[in-house]
């Protein structure tokens, strides 16, 4: 017989981390929020709501979170529906589809780092961008997209979109093929179009991924900073401030570590209400039955 | 009809060649400018074409002193954050699978939940906790907390609980113990999904920014992206160098993705489909 002993063995490396490196920071995080913490002394003061109060009057706040809202809004249905489409696409028998599929996944896999610093050179002055721009007649930011506070971060959301499709066309791919084949052929006998087969067969089955993909990308564009801190810091004017950039500067630069707490609870609040929110919207469990 | 079909393929594919060539424009950019003297900004035509070609970059960046170090260090801690889950989803996972325990729903829970967790949450208390354990800018840090992770136990528990269970109980009857029966006989078994798993670990772990980047300071420590996204912060940047170093870094994971295509895209779309 298989020993208990062993199998709390077995599962040590689990409870170990978990306890260490994710409950323990989750809690201490939630009550750092109501203290103020001096990196000098190690001494925490408490004091109630005061970090969550300082929230609602710091302007930075409000432009963080205005910034990350626009970014999550812009770029989610754009990826989710071009990733829809691509799926779609690479799906058809086509010459060479393998290898359309293996290439739109390559941002995907790539450091973001260095997406990041390959796009900087690109929406650089006189880089490719502009060059684009001034090819087309259209008007481009002198100094540059990432040095405008009009284009910085809707250049940055482009870049996210172009990063990300990839992926989730993956996603979209995979449950397009587990679609039973045998419902198309059944509607084929009712003589349905393309279209009807699409819109009754495909997209009822792909509802549950549908879900998914837009949980996962919500949760994942919220937290937004490698992009930000690499590309622009913020700037210019805190045109591309977002909620973790605002917790990275105020926790780990200026060492607040209770008020940059109180900012990642209230992000975490507000990603646990969108998500919620898209559940409920969508159905959740639904999907399967129709 | 037929003739339809055909033009219709045709014309998808093109339309496939086009979006392809927007994919890949951004990695083209970064080899050019990586492979030419000049800035590799855009002024007419013919700069958007390679010329004056050289791998003087190269050879530049391999041999200054800290890029070498960089490199050995993201190949480091990328190799034993892969052998480590390699060793703890499986126990992990096996656990799960085959075992019964008081708190199972509870602590499974806990992995699909820790999957969803905004990491931006444990930021600032893991940075004072690794401050600390005394374990600020060293290897351990950028090592130890990330030897499990949910994702790969589900996916190990996942392959196990699929497994005839014959074996395993034909060696506990010849009287092997938990641990043999688990190394000699379950392993051996679970190849393909240790692989998926390993392959999927080292490019996560490679790629890695940010944890490594706020549980670090000195210049020693920094893994490539985190050299990298730290270099661009001077004054004047120097493009092909910058270049060079980053097509470094995304070589072998392309180069990786060529060879384990298939099981890197299970590795990514496993979480996603069995949920």
């Amino acid at each position: 017989m298989p020993k208990p002993k062993t199998t709390f063995i077995f599962l040590s490396p689990w409870i170990i981390i978990l306890l260490l490196f994710w409950l323990f920071p989750l809690i201490y995080s939630f009550i750092l929020s109501f203290a103020k913490y001096s990196i000098l002394t190690g001494e925490v003061e408490w004091i109630g709501l005061a970090n969550y109060f300082k929230l609602l009057q710091d302007p930075d706040f409000w432009i963080a979170l205005k910034n990350t809202s626009f970014f999550v809004l812009g770029t989610i249905p754009f990826t989710t529906i071009l990733a829809l489409v691509l799926a779609i696409l690479v799906n058809q028998k086509i010459p060479l589809r393998g290898f359309f599929r293996a290439g739109y996944f390559v941002p995907s896999i790539t450091s973001l780092v260095v997406i990041a610093l390959v796009f900087t050179h690109l929406y650089a002055r006189d880089g490719y961008f502009n060059f684009l721009f001034k090819l087309l007649n259209l008007s481009s930011p002198e100094k540059g997209f990432l040095f405008s506070e009009k284009t910085a971060l809707l250049s940055i959301m482009l870049m996210d979109i172009w990063v990300s499709v990839g992926y989730y066309m993956l996603l979209f791919l995979a449950a397009l093929q587990a679609v039973p084949l045998e419902l198309y052929e059944i509607s084929d006998t009712f003589g349905a179009n393309s279209w009807q087969k699409f819109r009754f067969v495909t997209l009822p089955h792909l509802r549950p991924m549908f879900l998914f993909v837009v949980l996962i990308n919500t949760i994942k564009s919220f937290q937004i900073f490698i992009e930000v801190f690499v590309m622009t810091k913020g700037g210019p004017l805190n045109s591309t401030l977002t909620m973790v950039y605002l917790v990275y500067e105020q926790g780990l630069h200026k060492f607040n570590f209770g008020y940059a707490s109180a900012i990642a609870y209230c992000l975490f609040f507000i990603i646990m209400v969108f998500s919620l929110l898209q559940m409920k919207a969508f159905g959740l469990g639904r999907g399967i039955e129709d | 009809m037929r003739i339809r079909d055909k033009i219709f393929r045709w014309v998808l594919f093109l339309i496939l060649l086009f979006i392809l060539s927007g994919m890949l424009f951004p990695m083209y950019w970064m080899v050019k400018t990586s492979l030419t003297k000049e800035t590799g900004y855009v002024l007419n035509f013919s700069d958007l074409l390679p010329k004056g070609l050289t791998i003087k970059n190269y050879q530049d960046v391999w041999s200054s002193a800290p890029f070498l170090r960089f490199f050995l260090n993201s190949l480091i801690v990328a190799i034993f954050v892969t052998l480590g889950n390699l060793i703890f989803c499986l126990m992990v996972g096996y656990a799960f699978a085959r075992r019964e325990f008081v708190l199972k729903k509870v602590l499974f829970l806990s992995v699909i939940l820790v999957l969803m967790i905004p990491a931006h949450i444990i930021i600032v208390p893991l940075f004072i906790l690794i401050k600390k354990l005394g374990w600020y800018d060293t290897y351990l840090t950028l090592i130890v907390p990330w030897v499990v992770n949910p994702l790969g136990i589900f996916l190990m528990r996942q392959y196990i609980q699929n497994l005839p269970r014959e074996l395993e109980d034909a060696a506990r009857i010849d009287g092997a113990g938990d641990f043999k029966i688990l190394f000699k006989i379950v392993m051996p078994l679970c190849k393909p999904a240790l692989a998926v798993l390993a392959i999927q670990v080292f490019l996560v772990n490679w790629n890695s920014f940010l944890f490594p980047f706020i549980l670090t300071s000195s210049e020693k420590m920094r893994t490539l992206p985190v050299a990298l996204a730290l270099y661009q912060g001077y004054q004047t940047i120097d493009w092909p160098h910058l270049m060079a170093a980053s097509t470094i870094c995304a070589l072998p994971v392309i180069i990786l993705f060529l060879f384990f295509q298939r099981q890197i895209i299970s590795g990514l779309t496993a979480g996603a489909l069995k949920q």
